[in-house]
This record gives C-alpha cells, structure tokens and sequence, in this order.
C-alpha cells in the first residue's frame, strides 16, 4: 500500500496538455511509476528475495496507474489490489494458448465461431468479460496502444541496466 | 374515403409538447388505420402503402403499374394524415406539404414518407443533434426524389415500368447512402426492414463494424486477412503476443533488478530528447513537467526556455538506444490515431 501512495505522489501536469500526444503521456507515466516502484523493491527486500511475480505485480500496477482513463485498467488496478499473490491476466497468456483452427466449422455457423473468439478477446482484456461487446471493441484499441507503449518503456529499462 | 384521415385526433396532436416516441406512435396508428380503412377497397393502394416496408421487387413493380391509377385519389390525403406530425418536426417535412399533388409527385412522398418513418426510429435512440442531422437530411431526401421523379418522367409508358423501378431503386441506393454524423444517423436503403427492432440491429452492426476497421488500422497484418474472423484472430494473437512479451520483459527486470542503476532522470532526458526530435516544429512548446523531479532549471511560469533545450541535447552522456528510438517513433506515427475515446 505504501508502494501505491508513493506511485500516486507522481504527478504530471501538462502546461499544455492538448499539445502533447497522449503516447508520451502514457510512457513517461508508465516509466516514472515503474522505475522508483522497482528502485524501493530493492531497497526494502534483500536482493535474492526479489522474485518475478512481484516485479510482475509492479509492472502491471504501473501499467493500470499510468492509463487510467480507460475502464480496463479499472478493472486491473480492482485485479491486483484485491489479490495477494498476483493472479495478473497476463499469467493466463503464459501459456501460450493458440487459437485452436476449427476444422469442422468452416462453412457452416460463421456466427458462432466469430462470437467465440469474440469471447476469447474478452478474457484477454481486464474486465472484459462484463462489457458488452461494442465497448470492448473499443477498450481492446487502447488497451493494445498501452501494451505497446508498455514493451516500449520496458525493453528501454532493461537496455539501460545492462 | 380517406379523408377520414383528417381526425380530430390529427389536430389535437399538433402540440409541441408531443415527444418523438408518442408521434411515432401517433404516426404508426395513421399508417394502420390508413391501411386497415382501404384495405377492402383497394389491394392496389395497401400494396402501394406497405411497398416501403417490403422487400418485394414484384410487389414492387405491380405498385408502379398501377400508380398511375390511383394516384390522383390517393394524393391529397397522405400530405394531410401526417400534416400535424410535419409542424412539429422540422425543416424536411415543410417540403412534403408544399408539394404539387401530382402522380409523380406522390411516388416522392411515399419514399419521403418511409424514409422519415425510418429516421423518426431513428431518432427515438438518440436525442440530440436533431436539426443539424434534418437539415442535411433534407438535402439527401431532396436528391432522393429528384433523381426518382426524373426517372418516373423520363419513363411514360408502362412497358418501361420493370426498367424504371430498376434504376430507380439503383439511384436512391446511390443516392441514399449511409451519412453518418458521428455515431447517430442510420439511413436504411430501399427495400429494406424498417421496424425499429432491425434498424437498431443494424445501428449496432455498424457500429461494430466500425470499430472493427479501426481495430484492423492498429493491429500490424490484419489488413490482408479478409473477414470478421480472421481479422479476429489476428487481434487475439497480437494481443497475446505482446502479453507474452511483457512477461518476458518482466522477467528479465526481475532478474536484472539488483543491478538497477539507471536514474530516472536519464531516462526523462531520452524520453523529452525523443519528444523534441519526433517534433521538431513543436520545439518552443511546453512539454509536461514531472513535480517531484526538478529535471531543467525553470523559470517562473515553470516552462522550458529553448536555451535549456540545447543543454539538455548536449548534456546527456549515454548514446540513445536506437531501438527505443525507432520503435517509439514510429509508434509516436502511428498514435496520430489518437486513443479513439
């Protein structure tokens, strides 16, 4: 909880804010929560204690801090402050699942294969599954912008610590 | 016969205070008393009558046939079964009363007729942007009738009559096409279903569709799978993807963590540095200013001088990662997008 006051003590007032596009909004967001995040885990954990699913717990909680003007990173940030050990939705990606090719279903129910995978999208999106489908639709747009800006400012990190 | 149309019940409903669904209602019941009352009389009239809302060519070509005949009886009255509703709307439907009671002409009404009958369901979702949404209306239904009645016109035998409704029904499909003001305005083409069950689903369906082609311009690759699945799959594997990535990347911060050096600042410093190069006019804008991190010296309305600007390219000691660079310029392209609220 001390983590989170600290990450919320973040500020970013634009001086112009219809100036700057919202991507650079959301990086520096995202790096100026994650990294100080990153910094007191080691500080307050002995350096063999830091373990993934914290870092995790953190990379998603900067993630859901940083775009929270959409109604999926509600539903992550409810996600991750309810659960202890970190059952992120990205841990159900973790295993790889492939859209299966339905071979029986070519010709016939169209409809039916479209509404399965637009299921399967919904349990990919935090909180997907109580909207309806027009609003995730649209929440799926940002929320894939976001995971890139994500890798984007993670991979820098990484880069800049070895 | 029909003049029973003009009730006292017509006048009595004129009243401003009359909201969209009780005058669609309003409108419906003329429409089913109109029908019921000549329903007897005359086939050919009901058929003319229910032609809007069919999606039957035959009927559609028997109506022409006959049009001619009963045109003339059945002119006045539909100008005055939905006179009063007319007062209360606006712009478009002054045009229907001023209209000169020809045969021709009365072929104009009925499509002006069933087209307002779509755009009244239409309304009845959305309560705003009514006159604007009207007044372009209008100019769309004009063309609709002009290019029908000059199709009606140029055609004066009956032996042209298969040959008309087929280039008719093209121009208003032509002419009709969809027009839509931000998300509100669903225009039905001819022939189609126009209960308010159908035209909602099809509202939906464009909408989705909608979202659909933005979500195709996002996602790299999705643009050669052709249809709604594919376009799907692609979207879930990419979203999967790049899950799978974060994770990845995670993973590595949490085995790189102890050797955590880096300063925010430099990062900052990388971050304005690709701001500023992406956005080369923009150079004498304020960029956002982090609180806690007191990053360029600030002067008193706490914006950056282009001085500072040049110091803070000159000072930063580590060369960029390319990668970050390329990667975040071309996202910074393709963001132009905007995050579509």
């Amino acid at each position: 909880m001390e983590r989170q006051i600290i990450n919320k003590k973040k500020r970013v007032f634009s001086v112009e804010p219809n100036k700057i596009p919202p991507s650079e909004v959301f990086t520096r967001k995202y790096t100026s929560l994650l990294v100080p995040a990153l910094k007191k885990l080691n500080m307050n954990k002995n350096s063999s204690q830091v373990n993934q699913l914290t870092v995790k717990h953190e990379v998603d909680m900067a993630l859901a801090l940083s775009a929270q003007e959409f109604a999926w990173s509600r539903f992550l940030l409810q996600k991750l402050s309810s659960s202890n050990n970190p059952t992120t939705t990205t841990s159900s990606s973790s295993n790889g699942i492939r859209i299966q090719e339905r071979s029986g279903k070519e010709g016939g129910h169209e409809d039916g294969e479209r509404e399965e995978k637009l299921r399967e999208l919904q349990k990919l999106l935090p909180g997907g599954e109580e909207m309806n489908v027009e609003e995730m639709l649209g929440e799926i747009g940002n929320y894939i912008k976001c995971l890139e800006l994500q890798t984007i400012a993670l991979k820098s990190i990484v880069q800049d610590t070895t | 016969m029909l003049e029973g149309l003009v009730s006292p019940e017509n006048l009595s409903l004129s009243s401003m205070d009359m909201n969209v669904l009780e005058r669609l209602k309003w409108l419906q019941q003329q429409q089913q008393q109109v029908v019921s009352r000549t329903s007897d009389n005359s086939p050919e009239l009901l058929q003319i009558l229910q032609f809007h809302g069919s999606n039957n060519d035959e009927l559609l070509q028997s109506t022409f046939s006959h049009f001619q005949m009963l045109g003339s009886g059945f002119g006045p009255n539909p100008n005055m079964g939905f006179g009063p509703s007319h007062e209360a709307m606006d712009g478009c439907i002054s045009r229907t009363s001023s209209f000169q009671m020809d045969p021709v002409d009365t072929m104009g009404v009925m499509l002006k007729n069933s087209e307002e009958n779509r755009t009244i369901s239409s309304k009845n979702k959305r309560k705003s942007e009514v006159k604007r949404r009207e007044e372009e209306k209008t100019e769309k239904t004009i063309k609709v009738e002009a290019e029908t009645e000059s199709n009606m016109k140029g055609k004066s035998s009956m032996s042209n009559t298969e040959a008309s409704s087929d280039t008719s029904k093209e121009t208003s499909k032509g002419a009709s096409e969809i027009h839509k003001l931000d998300y509100i305005h669903v225009r039905s083409r001819r022939g189609q279903a126009t209960d308010r069950h159908s035209l909602a689903e099809r509202a939906r369906r464009e909408k989705i569709s909608k979202k659909m082609k933005y979500l195709q311009d996002i996602v790299p690759g999705c643009k050669k799978v052709t249809g709604q699945a594919g376009m799907l799959d692609e979207i879930i594997n990419y979203v999967q993807s790049l899950q799978t990535q974060i994770e990845f990347l995670s993973m590595k911060l949490a085995f790189l963590n102890p050797e955590l050096e880096l300063s925010v600042e430099d990062l900052y410093v990388k971050q304005l540095q690709d701001y500023f190069t992406n956005l080369p006019v923009v150079i004498a804008s304020k960029p956002s200013i982090m609180v806690d991190v007191p990053l360029f010296p600030l002067d008193q309305q706490g914006s950056l001088d282009l001085s500072v600007i040049n110091l803070s390219q000159t000072t930063s000691t580590e060369a960029p990662s390319a990668s970050w660079e390329t990667q975040s310029r071309s996202l910074y392209n393709t963001s132009s997008l905007g995050f579509h609220y």
